[in-house]
């Protein structure tokens, strides 16, 4: 059974990863069989915490997709992104400036592939002011989404793989990850200055059409607007207090999102369009995949082969989590890669492992991940989607563009994560 | 009734016209779309006016239609002089899309199957290669479904 297992992951991870067929379509079709041989039974594919679906992730995601749904209707995002450009006068540097802090503070809360999405069109639309190519932009929103994303429980998908395993919270994730994720961007504007300073220079008279736009346009519904802010403070607040509440927060996004759906009086269409079903169903295969290796041993496997290549050492096992991650995540979808290493993780740190309560490793890998997708144009969701908007306005950026900053941008904040990481827990 | 019979004379532009004298002929005749002819005179395609009026917005205002209220009025003009620097060939879909065309024999009914499989307002008819009119979805409905309610 062990090497069934095997084969069928591996067939399945390298589909995904090369492309070649639809991921989700590569991630059921291998859970089938998975099911079909027998590896995995109905318990342990729907039941099981260990070997099966990872139910809390799933709904998480499907409650604060509906979240975004709805508030992606009341037009905020586009009235902050303006009421920044106009704030920053026009100036392109205090415009990217502003826009990446407003994409990271978002992918915060949100998943970046949505933050993307709405920043995306408003860039464009304040970049054609302002007579600036807004490719530079646009990378750098991408960049500043996959930083973001890393500071919280929710801001990126292998975080929510990695909290339900490792049962870590929101609040350890803001601990954690929150502070480095901002050192890292007050780097990486600084970076930015430097690595697109020849795009900055505009015309002064074209700068004065940004501030002719009305932001107020952008808020079509004042009400709803109001409804969802504070359903979406509340949601933020019961995340923090789950120790008080003891509410997972798969349990806090769907309780979120079913009283937003019940105040909000929208048509189910206009939120449920903003579900991606295929990702549900990708994760879902994922963890069935995942799971087949988990209840067949190789897990355990991986796990004593990582520490016998550490030597049991806690430093080394964090930086060859960290580059590694780094590196695989670069070239392929960090999902599937961070769903895999989270059992593994979890066999070293959990209570009979034998580096046993050492959350640094589960730091390390979520830094190398989210960080490392960076530095290509196919390493994460979010640089796929704005290339693919760049390139519907006339504006396409090649792989090798992005590439060329995103690489920068990666080997940076991994390295500014190298050193926190060895002296806050090792 | 065969479509040679009903065909009308019908304006045709060349992939190489300017958009926007293409916008202004649509326009000046509200008409429902344009046939579009490549450089040798043979129909390459049906230029819907719903597409130029596509063409007039912005990316990013298609992408997030909140953005149009944004920009505000007096960016009309700018938007509108964008069809100044593009053909009517920039106009058309990247994919090529089959054309609805007829010959001169063929019957109303296969005119209303093609305009209606291919959603199109209006379809050439061409006889020998040369194109000798044009059927409107408003000519064919007349022809269809009798005279107009006085």
């Amino acid at each position: 059974m062990m090497l069934a297992a095997i084969i069928v992951f591996t067939i399945a991870y390298v589909l995904i990863a090369s492309e070649r067929v639809n991921r989700v379509a590569a991630a059921l079709g291998g859970a089938g069989v998975i099911l079909a041989i027998g590896v995995l039974g109905t318990d342990d594919a729907f039941f099981s915490p260990e070997t099966g679906i990872d139910w809390n992730v799933i709904f998480l995601l499907f409650g604060m997709m509906v979240i975004v749904g709805v508030l992606r209707q009341t037009g905020v995002f586009e009235y902050v992104a303006i009421w920044a450009a106009k704030r920053a006068g026009g100036r392109p540097f205090r415009v990217m400036t502003l826009l990446c802090l407003i994409t990271a503070v978002a992918s915060a809360g949100l998943d970046n592939v949505t933050t993307v999405l709405l920043i995306a069109p408003v860039t464009l639309l304040v970049c054609e002011r302002i007579g600036v190519r807004p490719v530079p932009f646009l990378i750098a929103e991408a960049l500043a989404s996959n930083i973001g994303g890393t500071a919280t429980l929710v801001g990126d998908p292998p975080n929510l793989i990695v909290a339900s395993r490792s049962g870590l919270t929101f609040n350890d994730f803001l601990v954690n990850l929150a502070p480095i994720v901002f050192v890292m961007l007050v780097v990486f504007v600084g970076l930015s200055r430097f690595l697109f300073r020849k795009d900055f220079t505009a015309d002064p008279d074209q700068v004065a059409e940004v501030m002719k736009l009305d932001e107020r346009e952008a808020i079509q519904d004042h009400s709803l607007l109001v409804r969802s802010l504070v359903v979406l403070a509340m949601v933020l607040l019961a995340f923090t207090l789950h120790g008080v509440l003891g509410l997972e927060p798969s349990v806090v996004a769907l309780l979120g999102a079913g009283t937003l759906i019940a105040i909000s009086g929208l048509r189910p269409q206009s939120y449920l369009v903003d579900i991606e079903w295929e990702t549900l169903l990708f994760f879902a295969g994922l963890f069935l995949l995942v799971g087949s290796l988990v209840k067949t041993g190789v897990i355990d496997h991986l796990a004593s082969a990582l520490i016998a290549a550490t030597g049991n050492s806690l430093p080394v096992a964090m930086m060859l989590l960290l580059w590694g991650s780094a590196l695989l995540s670069a070239i392929v979808d960090n999902i599937p890669f961070v769903a895999t290493m989270a059992p593994v993780v979890d066999q070293l740190v959990g209570g009979q492992g034998p580096l046993a309560g050492q959350n640094g490793l589960w730091w390390a890998l979520l830094l190398g991940a989210d960080l490392g997708g960076n530095a290509t144009a196919i390493g994460a969701s979010a640089n796929v989607v704005v290339t693919g908007i760049a390139k519907r306005s006339g504006h396409p950026i090649s792989f090798w563009e992005f590439t060329r900053y995103g690489s920068v941008v990666a080997l940076v904040t991994v390295a500014i994560a190298t050193p926190y990481l060895l002296l806050r827990y090792s | 009734m065969l479509a040679g019979e009903i065909a009308e004379p019908y304006p045709v532009v060349g992939v190489d016209t300017s958009a926007l004298v293409a916008a202004r002929l649509l326009a000046s005749q509200r008409l429902p779309g344009l046939v579009v002819t490549d450089l040798d005179g043979s129909p390459k395609a049906v230029l819907p006016a719903s597409e130029v009026v596509r063409f007039l917005v912005p990316d990013y205002v298609q992408a997030d239609p909140t953005l149009a209220g944004v920009i505000g009025e007096d960016a009309a003009d700018r938007i509108a002089s964008r069809l100044g620097r593009a053909t009517v060939g920039e106009l058309l879909p990247l994919r090529a899309v089959e054309v609805p065309v007829l010959k001169a024999e063929d019957t109303v009914l296969e005119l209303a199957a093609v305009m209606a499989r291919l959603r199109s307002p209006l379809c050439a008819v061409v006889d020998d290669g040369t194109i000798v009119g044009v059927v409107t979805a408003s000519h064919l409905l007349e022809l269809m479904c009798g005279d107009p309610v006085p």
